[in-house]
């Protein structure tokens, strides 16, 4: 008895921010890969979508760019975003991600998403999932 | 309803990320990114399994139909797998949606950032 009360909060469901009772949203992890330069326009632009936990991560294409290097003309460099969003607000960030890799100059780039199975932590997830304290 | 992409990480001795894509442009992928970063294996590892674990890792990511995955992981397993030089461990993630790809390359392809025609990401 007393470890389930112990566990108590840990199933606790998590609340929706108009506040009705719901299964806990799920979470994914986003990945955005991207042009090096663009790194901080697309870090900012994620966080519109209740996104709370981005790392950006240095990374290299791997075209074969012998030529180009010698030409100078090489831009491998890249930047892995990697975000924790919410399962609802997914789709909606892909959408606008495509949008913007098809408009703007230099923007182009992929987006994925890669279901999530488990957080340890109630406060941890409430953060993650950007849900009101 | 299950995805039509996988993206397969493969972890590699630093250097080895070209043989990953070699093997695994093979069997359809265009591209892939890479990442650097370091390996902890070692002590009891190392003398359990009679290997030297070098610190310097790269890891590879590379999108891919589903359809190819599997053909894609043996051709890593076999050209730098654990036997060779590369020590490299490869596995594949299902992914839910994907946006950026080519629309005539969509099947096995990822996308050019840079526009080239052979500029991957």
């Amino acid at each position: 008895m007393q470890s389930n009360n112990r566990s108590a909060p840990a199933r606790q469901k998590a609340r929706h921010p108009a506040g009705v009772d719901s299964a806990p949203v799920r979470l994914k992890l986003l990945f955005v890969i991207i042009a090096r330069g663009k790194a901080e326009f697309f870090s900012d632009l994620l966080q519109s979508f209740s996104v709370n936990l981005q790392m950006s991560v240095g990374a290299q294409g791997t075209a074969n760019t012998d030529m180009l290097r010698l030409l100078g003309l090489s831009d491998s460099d890249k930047a892995v975003l990697v975000a924790v969003i919410r399962e609802d607000r997914a789709a909606e960030a892909l959408s606008l991600l495509d949008e913007k890799f098809r408009t703007i100059k230099g923007g182009k780039g992929i987006a994925y998403t890669v279901p999530m199975d488990s957080v340890i932590g109630v406060a941890i997830y409430r953060f993650l999932a950007d849900l009101d304290a | 309803m299950p995805s039509a992409h996988q993206v397969i990480f493969c972890i590699v001795n630093a250097g080895f990320s070209d043989a990953v894509m070699d093997a695994a442009k093979k069997y359809g992928a265009r591209g892939g990114t890479v990442i650097r970063a370091r390996g902890t294996a070692g002590g009891d590892s190392e003398r359990r399994y009679k290997i030297t674990v070098s610190p310097e890792k790269e890891i590879v990511m590379i999108l891919v139909n589903v359809r190819i995955t599997d053909d894609i992981l043996h051709a890593i397993y076999r050209e730098v797998g654990l036997e060779t030089d590369g020590q490299g461990i490869a596995f594949a993630v299902p992914v839910d949606q994907v946006v950026g790809l080519h629309q005539s390359h969509k099947s096995e392809q990822q996308p050019d950032p840079d526009g080239k025609e052979e500029e991957k990401t």
